[in-house]
């Protein structure tokens, strides 16, 4: 390679950093449209920025077991709110009869106003014999809208009790027809649809269709839910709240961040002059990258663990270009020259780089889909992490160092490279001629079999050509 | 000594193996001790915070006076008395805010406090929520008079009007409250309503007969804002969300080591995940020393260091595989393959360590206080996970290679790589 083209390559990158900082954190007026920064668009969690609460009163306390009956309407509760995309709120218990609900990065208290609908009772009722087959209240876990044979329905999921009853009476009663009544408190019962039963379903899956809409089917949905309520509940108060650790915490945090990483980008220089420099640009390509994810991937909603998430894949991003380094470092120490130690180093640092990241991979993908709440944001941030730390280490990081040493291969100071003792005398570039026209020779074969290849397909064309 | 010189010297960490499970065994020892010392003079043995204990919550309800500049001022006063309260006898009850924040709008603007227990519930709710409802109604909605003193006339200016009823209690007030050897003359209401001035008999008024006259002028405005009984709340953190939790941890930790079995040796997924044991060993027993409070980040920070040490251990483990591949390696007993990769990478453990120190440390330093406890345990488990990965794991990688060769082997593949070398 030439230096000229590795200088104009490492010009093009250093000014794509300095694009991509600036887009980070300055926000600014683009002609009519307002520019919002990455940082400034990433929406963030309960405990960095607050959002709104609401109090839920028990309507009716005279329940004989009324303290695990609170707990089971807790439960469900928290269920219900998460089914909505809530999936950091919180619910705890105030008092003894009341529920307190927390959800973050919403500003309008009756959003979550309207999280209890108006508590509704289904019935599946066999119209031959007027048996009740099962009820919401009794027999439902979860209630959802969506879409079956392109109509909106109702999606009910059962309990072990409600399964084998909708089971017994579905396989018992094929060809007949099942209605599925809904009862409102204070309106008279009304007959939502009327199916025949075609086959034995046990699933534990049963499904109301004969809904006018999309949102008809979600507030159904709601309605039952808020029905299989131990209790029913009645809403108290809502309102706005602050952040649970504070206005500061957020811009104290940044600021931690901040310094943090700009002290660890002086050592990296001091320790490994050069490469430590190579190692401090893509550290800020990996905190702009990591940004610019955080801003634009919907489900991301940032809080404390989520932050943990973001250190630990800093420090692995970080560490991916210690083992890197050092590995060039060990290959130098052992007899190479710099140019075919930065080869050697890339390439076995790769396989440790990968393996390690691959183990925490596992991990965050399995408490992605198994935690809950913050666990989850935690594990979205570190995963989004470590797919960028890994992008930017083995493939930025590469391709810059390569650019690097083009330019320098000689001076081993430049890069704290150090020989060992039985290759004291062995000269920084000793075999790089060598290395140099083996690389070029295989660049040069690869080229030439590309053009072969396309001098083939061309020969091909044309004589599919003649022969049309 | 310079670090780099450590590199041409051959380290002797499995030898001493002994030492370095001691030392981890030690530190669960005096955490247990520590234990029992804390269930008898703190009651219990660990600092469970309000996410896995629950606690108490009031409403300071301030209405408009709640603003972007005044409400430091107020979190700050609030905090001071519920952390100040003490008993008749002048002892503290010792109550910890862990949590202060704004709710509402408007008329409902409030402050909302959480605190721990710091007595049984009987007496929580009998005798220390009434006490700091009390002290909060006092001492905040309390409206208090700045005084200018001219001789024996005293003016006393309020923020805001007085209506005739309180001017009555003040007037009352001022007469019932007098310093020894004064008598009060007339106390009058200003046009504005916003100025009493009191003239006395006296000729000079010394500073604590004014501040006896401040204390009688002013009055508590119950009007203006309203603390709400103390509340037990439950805790947010319930049985279920840590069972899922645990259950998504023990499921992580299983495919790693089966992930690491397949890339690695079954002996280096079984070495890694006796490490990774004893990280989270280790920041439980720090948690349990220092009696750190524990809370649901806690959680958060066990996870990031299961990531951590994993990734640690790795890193060592790639540099024993690629020695037994070799040809050297296959005689080279465990103990030297394992020494000569810790050697090896010595330089990158210290300086990741270092490198992620310095980013946990600024969180530590810089961060509020919640953030600092979460900080904390972190900072615990990278010296436990960096301490592990490079005296614990390729110890016990070693010691289970070693066992599976015989012991006359062992002496002659030493003999041989000695001759290789």
């Amino acid at each position: 390679m030439k230096k000229k083209s590795a200088i104009v390559k490492l010009s093009i990158l250093g000014g794509l950093l300095i694009i991509g900082i600036v887009l980070s954190f300055c926000s600014f007026n683009f002609g009519l449209t307002k520019y919002k920064s990455f940082a400034n668009s990433i929406k963030l969690g309960l405990d960095l920025k607050g959002g709104v609460y609401a109090v839920y009163e028990a309507a009716d306390t005279s329940a004989s077991d009324f303290d695990s009956a609170m707990e089971g309407t807790k439960t469900r509760l928290q269920s219900l709110i998460v089914s909505k995309g809530y999936s950091e709120a919180t619910v705890v218990r105030e008092g003894s009869t009341r529920l307190r609900v927390e959800v973050p990065d919403v500003d309008n208290p009756s959003a979550i106003f309207q999280i209890i609908g108006k508590p509704a009772e289904v019935k599946f009722i066999l119209d031959e014999t007027k048996e009740v087959v099962m009820t919401g209240s009794q027999h439902v876990l979860k209630a959802s809208a969506g879409y079956y044979e392109g109509a909106p329905v109702v999606e009910l999921s059962l309990n072990s009790e409600g399964a084998k009853k909708f089971g017994d009476a579905t396989s018992n009663n094929v060809g007949k027809t099942m209605s599925i009544v809904v009862e409102e408190e204070g309106e008279e019962p009304r007959t939502i649809s009327q199916p025949t039963i075609e086959v034995a379903i046990t699933n534990g899956r049963a499904i109301i269709n004969g809904m006018a809409d999309y949102d008809t089917a979600k507030n159904l949905a709601d309605q039952i839910m808020s029905g299989t309520f131990d209790i029913p509940l009645s809403l108290k108060e809502s309102a706005t709240i602050s952040a649970t650790l504070g206005d500061r915490a957020l811009l104290l945090g940044l600021i931690a961040g901040a310094v943090g990483l700009f002290l660890v980008m002086v050592f990296l220089c001091v320790f490994y002059r050069a490469f430590g420099g190579v190692a401090s640009f893509c550290l800020l390509l990996y905190t702009v990258l990591m940004l610019f994810f955080l801003a634009v991937l919907p489900w991301v909603q940032l809080t404390l663990p989520g932050i943990a998430g973001i250190i630990l894949s800093l420090g692995m991003a970080v560490d991916a270009n210690i083992v890197i380094t050092e590995r060039i470092k060990y290959e130098y120490r052992n007899g190479k020259s710099i140019m075919a130690s930065t080869h050697a180093g890339f390439k076995k640092a790769t396989i440790a780089i990968i393996d390690s990241n691959v183990t925490t991979i596992i991990a965050a993908i399995l408490l992605l889909i198994f935690g809950t709440g913050s666990i989850k944001g935690f594990a979205l941030t570190l995963l989004i992490g470590i797919v960028l730390s890994l992008f930017t280490s083995l493939f930025v990081t590469r391709k810059v160092v390569k650019y690097v040493v083009t330019l320098n291969s000689t001076n081993p100071k430049l890069y704290n490279l150090k020989r060992g003792k039985a290759f004291e005398n062995v000269r920084a570039d000793e075999t790089d001629a060598e290395l140099q026209a083996r690389l070029d020779a295989e660049a040069a074969a690869k080229r030439a079999e590309k053009e072969a290849k396309k001098k083939a397909k061309k020969a091909e064309g044309e004589l599919n050509h003649e022969t049309v | 000594m310079k670090l780099s010189n450590l590199l041409d010297k051959e380290l002797h960490i499995t030898e001493k193996k002994k030492i370095w499970f001691l030392i981890p065994a030690g530190v669960v020892v005096l955490a247990a001790i520590m234990m029992i010392i804390f269930t008898f003079t703190l009651g219990g043995p660990l600092n469970l915070g309000m996410d896995f204990a629950g606690g108490y919550t009031m409403k300071v309800q301030l209405g408009t006076k709640l603003t972007d500049s005044t409400k430091q001022d107020y979190k700050n006063m609030v905090t001071d008395i519920a952390e100040g309260l003490s008993n008749d006898q002048g002892e503290k009850y010792g109550i910890k805010l862990s949590g202060i924040q704004e709710q509402g709008s408007g008329d409902q603007a409030s402050l909302y406090i959480k605190y721990k227990a710091v007595a049984s519930e009987e007496t929580m709710e009998d005798e220390i929520n009434p006490a700091l409802k009390q002290a909060l109604q006092e001492s905040i909605f309390k409206s208090i008079p700045t005084l200018t003193a001219s001789g024996g006339t005293v003016t006393a200016t309020y923020s805001a009007p007085l209506v005739e009823k309180i001017f009555e209690t003040v007037e009352q007030s001022v007469r019932a409250h007098l310093p020894e050897g004064v008598s009060v003359s007339a106390v009058t209401l200003s046009e504005d309503k916003k100025t009493v001035t009191v003239q006395t008999s006296a000729t000079e008024l010394s500073a604590e007969q004014l501040d006896g006259l401040k204390s009688a002028l002013s009055y508590s405005d119950s009007y203006s804002g309203l603390v709400s009984d103390g509340d037990i709340i439950s805790a947010t953190v319930s049985g279920e969300l840590l069972t899922t939790a645990i259950a998504a941890i023990v499921l992580a930790i299983v495919l790693m080591l089966a992930y690491i079995a397949i890339r690695f040796e079954l002996s280096s997924g079984l070495a890694a995940i006796v490490a990774l044991f004893h990280d989270i060993l280790i920041m439980f027993c720090f948690m349990a020393i220092f009696h750190v409070e524990i809370n649901s980040t806690f959680i958060a920070a066990l996870i990031t260091i299961l990531g951590y040490s994993i990734n640690n251990t790795i890193i060592i483990f790639d540099r024993v595989r690629e020695t037994v591949k070799t040809q050297t390696g296959k005689m080279l007993t465990g103990a030297r393959i394992a020494n000569q990769a810790v050697g090896d990478t010595l330089l990158r453990s210290f300086n990741t360590t270092l490198t992620t120190l310095i980013t946990i440390g600024m969180v530590a330093i810089i961060g509020v206080p919640d953030i600092r406890i979460f900080a904390l345990p972190i900072i615990a488990g990278l010296l436990a996970g960096t301490f592990s990965s490079i005296f614990i794991a390729p110890s016990i990688w070693a010691l289970i290679r070693d066992r599976k060769r015989k012991p006359k082997d062992k002496v002659q593949t030493d003999k041989k790589a000695a001759v290789a070398e």
